[in-house]
């Protein structure tokens, strides 16, 4: 819980609460990690109180700014290795610290440690708290290894079989330690995690920034202020980029590709109930009579009909791009005691004509205002919705209807597949990821009345679980059927009852409960971690690295320690993006300043196993979803290819995209499918754009403004010079490489440029114009002359850039 | 491309062919070939009942302690040593449970009594999947088996929806329409025409060998492992991609009717091309927490409909002796109903397989007549209630491996399944 703040921006989060692990409990320890122990701390000074956290500041706030504290600090050197990477990197990280930390079930024991990702000085506190252990007997055998068996009273029971590697681990450390303490062993190897990788260039990260969140080539004034004055020129640029629209339909792409909001079932408009929105289908009455004959009103009302609807799936996405662009608190993604509307949605709700003057043009679908809806009615007037404020009790996302409709839940599921989002896309917990198991489900099943309950198997989550279930208890609806109200038999008696992690919702906030989640879900410190996590796939197009779970996995290390850079990285995003008033814009910042986002190459190739683990995922490298290549085309070519995107293309689905609904994943490596679709491309985009370029004056060429058709290689040092330099204007342009003339890549390409006219003229005879399929007009005569088969052969140059990963690729 | 072209260029390009990832493409160059062979089989197809079959209603059959309210144990019927449920007076469409076991009993083996371990869709999806619960790293077995038979065909791994990772063995397919296969079979023609194409073939031939050149050249360079992947991923797929216009024959007239055919369709094409190894179909709502009888009438003969499509199809294309089939769901349905006439979940349940190499006519495993799990003894496949194992997903994933022969595959050892000593099904397949 955040537990205080200052209007400095400054403030203390402390840890989630805590959960009572029950005695004896199997198999809890996994779902404990995965929905409770998530003991990380932001660890910023309070500096109206002078309090400090549990833990070591990962980031001091001075008034110079942020300083933060490096990962590899000096003061953790000297540590024994076998404890950082086998006592505590394999055991006591994992398996200890969920309940032995100071907010721990294990908070009053004498075996309190500490989480050291953020704070390395506490390896060696820890590794004196398993000294301890370690030294003290019971029965002649260390107290560690009788605790962790469960042959003595411990609370966790047991948690390491004799036989397993964690225990065995534990043995050697005991039969080292025990006693009189070894000096210190070797050195931790504090080589800097990216040693050895070369970072882009200003200018190249440039291009990557401006394409990936502003679907646009740079400007010549942003180069020339990357030119001048580097890096330190780009933040201004990001935050001009995070202004421009391009950016918000990046963003809202992005939270859909994590909510999948836009793929309810059915109409748009269906969101809204029947019982309570009996204007949701305004659209069938809407007076078009002022527009033309029966056809024409017909065309009328099919595009309104689509234009509502599309209004109306997007109103969702549009609170997020309203919170970021006006800079408000993301924490009103759960929050906001508002919806988003247009002209056309807020007919619907039927409110529009309380909002009409507010909206610069009535007649736009578009254009979205905040509003407050009053609290539901029944078709007939009743009141049926209790709210003492006369208006729907808003909580950001979750209490808007798309979102209920997503979500929808049945007699038996009775809300738990909202839980399980719920904890998904707010708190960044996957409940389902990692299923503990249990020796007999079935019989667990059938044994007891009310398992969820009873049987301590279920309960470990059904307590965590159900109490979220029953915040949504008036939202209940029912088969997606969009009737949002309490079940009729009343909620559930044979589930927990209605709250958070043990705190009981009041019976006087019933009325708001979902705006109770969100409050408590906005303090929470994993709600600030969640959302670096989701900009961080917004960005990458995967999710950061899940800790490595096999200990006996040879490169666990090295897997470990790729882990930790990441985690590092994103914790201190989280702790600078709170600290900024939840600014989402903070993060894309922070992200595209990131090393892991600057990373171009490897210097020297890496030899070791243990350090190719540790660079596995290291690198943006990610193939281009449907709509970036679209974007990519668009910004590159100046004009749309669509065959990915639009409504009726098949290759949307093909190429890896997304319907959110059936298909909710995207593809991350192409399939010869993909790779047909990206010869097509690549064919059909070069055919499109070669010759029209050529039929522009050279000053408005995109493609060629250096270079005529005239130009023929072979003839001279003057035209080969030409031709190379047109080579490195088009790899700029399309692949963002800064070639010379004389680089290796450039040659490749001018021998294709040259061989394609050589192999033409050693037919003998070639018709002497482009082909009528790439001529400039479409399916219009005449044809583009081409005499000596240089377009075809710049055409071929293209083809071929279009299809390299430079281009496919971010 | 032109073979004569290629190989001339090559030589001219002073390709190396040394390339650690890819370099079986380059090989083959090399080798003379300019694409890789077409597949031959056995060709997987893993049907997924999606949701949650009630398998009392098919091959686990019940008809006591209010199990079923459609039919009494007395009703039960047997073909072959298969006892199944009665339903041919129930449904409206698709294939009867009569009508299915009377006409693949001899080719079915059936494994009752199945230990999903845990009773929620997205667990039991992925181990039913990927025999391995506690990881979310592993690859389904289609993938698996796809990477390790044919990664170098440009569809090895089709999926129509499920639980599709592929622990990042060999990239997975989605080709949701037969008429996409038409025009990807000619990327190279102007708008997927086979007569007309974008560029002369010199000029393909020497974009091809630039492509190839570079790749070459990319080798040498020190390389992130991310890019090495990358680049080895994506030449492989613009490489093999021109294998797919071995599909244009195939492409039937007229796409299946219904949920399965048209899945059925598309990888049946695309097994008689070569261009796949596995497909993964699936058809959901099985999960009948209301009105379960109804539902499961409606599903059960759907699926069972879809199986029968496949095998018909797959006799008619020369491919009945090639496939081998598994039909799945990720969990059961209780032995109780609620209060909504539904059920819900459960985690005993059932699998079936059929197809080349296996011995049909066989139930192995049990349940008892409370629905619960009978142990069995892995060596002799009896039940032995006191000494033998639950079967779970592992144990079934170890012996399909052991059965598709990839068991000591490298890809395979990367994503053990750990089956305890004592513990391996033997002679499960006959």
């Amino acid at each position: 819980m955040v537990e205080g703040g200052s209007d400095r921006g400054t403030l203390v989060i402390v840890d989630v609460t805590a959960h009572k692990c029950e005695n004896k409990m199997k198999h809890l320890w996994l779902a404990v990690a995965l929905m409770m122990t998530v003991v990380f701390y932001y660890g910023i000074e309070d500096k109206q109180s002078g309090h400090s956290t549990t833990r070591s500041p990962i980031v001091r706030v001075t008034d110079d700014g942020l300083q933060p504290v490096s990962y590899h600090e000096p003061d953790c050197i000297g540590i024994d290795s076998f404890f950082a990477e086998e006592v505590w990197g394999k055991v006591g990280e994992r398996t200890c610290l969920k309940c032995h930390n100071a907010k721990g079930d294990a908070a009053e024991s004498e075996f309190v440690l500490q989480a050291t990702l953020q704070d390395r000085t506490a390896l060696e506190k820890n590794r004196q708290a398993f000294l301890r252990m370690a030294k003290a007997q019971e029965n002649g055998q260390s107290r560690l290894l009788l605790k962790v068996s469960g042959k003595l009273e411990h609370g966790g029971g047991e948690v390491l079989e004799t036989n397993s590697t964690g225990y065995k681990i534990l043995s050697r450390f005991t039969g080292q330690n025990a006693g009189t303490p070894k000096p210190l062993s070797a050195e931790l190897d504090f080589r800097p995690f990216f040693d050895g990788i070369q970072m882009l260039t200003p200018r190249r990260l440039l291009r990557r920034i401006t394409l990936s969140l502003g679907a646009r080539l740079p400007t010549a004034v942003e180069q020339a202020a990357v030119q001048k004055n580097g890096l330190e020129a780009l933040n201004q640029i990001v935050d001009r980029i995070m202004q421009e629209d391009a950016f918000y339909e990046r963003l809202q792409e992005a939270f859909n590709d994590i909510l999948l909001i836009r793929g309810y079932d059915g109409v748009a408009e269906n969101a809204l109930s029947y019982e309570h929105f009996k204007y949701r289908n305004w659209y069938q009455k809407h007076d078009l009579s002022l527009i033309g004959n029966e056809d024409a009103q017909r065309e009328a009302r099919y595009k309104l009909a689509r234009e509502y609807r599309e209004a109306m799936l997007r109103e969702p996405l549009e609170l997020i791009k309203y919170i970021v662009r006006n800079e408000r608190p993301f924490t009103e993604i759960l929050t906001a005691d508002y919806i988003m509307v247009t002209p056309y949605t807020s007919r619907g709700y039927g409110i529009y004509e309380n909002l009409k003057d507010k909206f610069k043009d009535p007649d736009d679908p578009f254009e979205y205002i905040p509003a407050r809806l009053p609290s539901l009615k029944h078709r007939d007037g009743r009141s049926h919705q209790e709210s003492p404020t006369g208006f729907y009790p808003h909580a950001g996302l979750l209490s808007t209807f798309q979102y209920l409709k997503r979500y929808p839940t049945t007699e038996t599921n009775r809300n738990r597949l909202r839980v399980r989002m719920y904890f998904e896309h707010f708190l960044g917990v996957d409940i389902m990821a990692l299923a503990p198991r249990v020796n007999d489900a079935a019989k667990i099943t059938s044994e007891y009345e009310i398992p969820t309950m009873e049987a301590t198997d279920c309960v470990v989550c059904h307590k965590v679980i159900d109490p979220v279930a029953g915040l949504f208890q008036d939202y209940y609806a029912l088969d997606g059927k969009g009737v949002y109200g309490p079940r009729k038999e009343g909620w559930y008696q044979d589930m927990f009852g209605s709250g958070l992690y043990g705190e009981d919702l009041p019976d006087e906030q019933r009325w708001r409960s979902l705006q109770w989640l969100g409050e408590r879900t906005a303090h929470d410190p994993r709600f600030a971690v969640a959302m670096v996590k989701h900009v961080w796939y917004t960005l990458y197009g995967r999710k950061p690295l899940l800790p490595p779970e096999d200990i006996d996995d040879p490169l666990f290390s090295a897997k470990r320690r790729a882990y930790q850079a990441q985690r590092n990285e994103i914790e201190q995003i989280a702790s600078r993006f709170a600290r900024e008033s939840f600014n989402l814009k903070v993060i894309f910042r922070e992200l595209v300043g990131s090393k892991f986002y600057q990373v171009e190459r490897l210097n020297v190739s890496a030899k070791t196993p243990n350090r190719l683990a540790e660079l596995d995922d290291l690198g943006l490298i990610h193939m281009l979803s449907p709509e970036q290549l679209e974007r990519k085309l668009t910004a590159i070519f100046g004009k749309q290819w669509g065959l990915l995107t639009n409504r009726d293309s098949n290759f949307k689905i093909l190429y890896g995209g997304i319907d959110s609904k059936t298909v909710t994943r995207r593809i991350a490596d192409p399939s010869g499918a993909m790779g047909a679709i990206q010869r097509i491309m690549a064919n059909d985009v070069a055919c499109r754009n070669v010759a029209a370029d050529f039929s522009l004056p050279a000053n408005e060429r995109r493609l060629f403004p250096m270079i005529e058709p005239d130009v023929l290689p072979g003839l001279d040092a003057e035209s080969d010079h030409k031709i190379k330099e047109a080579i490195v204007h088009l790899h700029d342009l399309i692949l963002g490489r800064e070639d010379s003339v004389n680089d290796q890549e450039v040659q490749r390409t001018f021998e294709l440029f040259a061989g394609i006219i050589s192999d033409a003229r050693s037919q003998g005879e070639f018709d002497p114009r482009e082909s009528y399929a790439c001529q400039t007009l479409r399916e219009k005569t005449p044809r583009d002359p081409d005499p000596e088969y240089t377009i075809r052969a710049w055409r071929g140059v293209v083809t071929y850039l279009l299809r390299q990963l430079d281009f496919l690729y971010e | 491309m032109k073979r004569r072209n290629l190989l001339k260029l090559c030589t001219a390009a002073g390709l190396g062919f040394a390339s650690p990832v890819g370099e079986r493409y380059l090989v083959k160059a090399e080798e003379n070939r300019t694409e890789s062979p077409p597949y031959e089989g056995p060709y997987y197809i893993v049907f997924n009942a999606s949701g949650g079959w009630d398998t009392t209603y098919l091959m686990d059959p019940k008809g006591v302690n209010n199990i079923n309210r459609l039919y009494q144990q007395g009703d039960i019927l047997t073909q072959g040593n298969i006892r199944f449920a009665p339903n041919a007076k129930q449904i409206t469409a698709g294939l009867s449970n009569e009508d299915f076991f009377s006409k693949y009993t001899n080719e079915l083996l059936v494994f009752n009594g199945l230990d999903y371990s845990v009773n929620n869709h997205s667990p039991c999806s992925r181990y039913m999947a990927t025999g391995k619960l506690d990881s979310l790293e592993y690859p389904t077995f289609a993938a698996l088996i796809a990477a390790c038979n044919g990664s170098d065909t440009p569809l090895a791994f089709l999926t129509f929806g499920q639980y599709s990772a592929t622990g990042n063995l060999v990239p997975l397919s989605r080709v949701p329409y037969l008429s996409s296969l038409k025009r990807l079979a000619n990327a190279d023609g102007v708008d997927g025409s086979p007569h007309t194409f974008y560029s002369d073939d010199f000029v393909r031939d020497r974009i091809e060998t630039a492509l190839m050149a570079q790749r070459a050249a990319q080798v040498s360079e020190p390389r992130l492992p991310r890019l090495q992947r990358a680049q080895s991923m994506l030449y492989a797929a613009q490489f093999n991609s021109k294998a797919l216009n071995r599909i244009t024959p195939y492409i039937p007239k007229s796409q299946g009717k219904g949920r399965l055919p048209s899945q059925v369709d598309i990888a049946l094409a695309s097994f008689k091309a070569g261009v796949c190894v596995s497909a993964n179909l699936s058809i959901g709502q099985f999960d009948s927490h209301a009105n379960n009888d109804v539902d499961q009438m409606k599903l059960i003969p759907e699926l069972l409909a879809g199986v029968d499509y496949l095998a018909r199809k797959a006799e008619e294309l020369n491919l009945r002796d090639k496939l081998v089939i598994v039909i799945q769901s990720e969990m059961g349905r209780t032995p109780t109903y609620n209060k909504g006439n539904g059920k819900d979940h459960w985690s005993v349940g059932s699998i079936m397989f059929m197809g080349a190499g296996i011995k049909g006519n066989r139930v192995i495993g049990a349940t008892d007549d409370k629905q619960f799990l009978v142990p069995i003894n892995p060596k002799s496949l009896a039940i032995d209630q006191q000494q033998g194992v639950r079967v779970r997903p592992e144990h079934i994933h170890a012996a399909l491996r052991e059965f598709a022969g990839i068991s000591k595959h490298s890809f395979s050892m990367k994503f053990p399944l750990d089956i305890p000593a004592g513990e391996r099904l033997e002679k499960f397949w006959g």
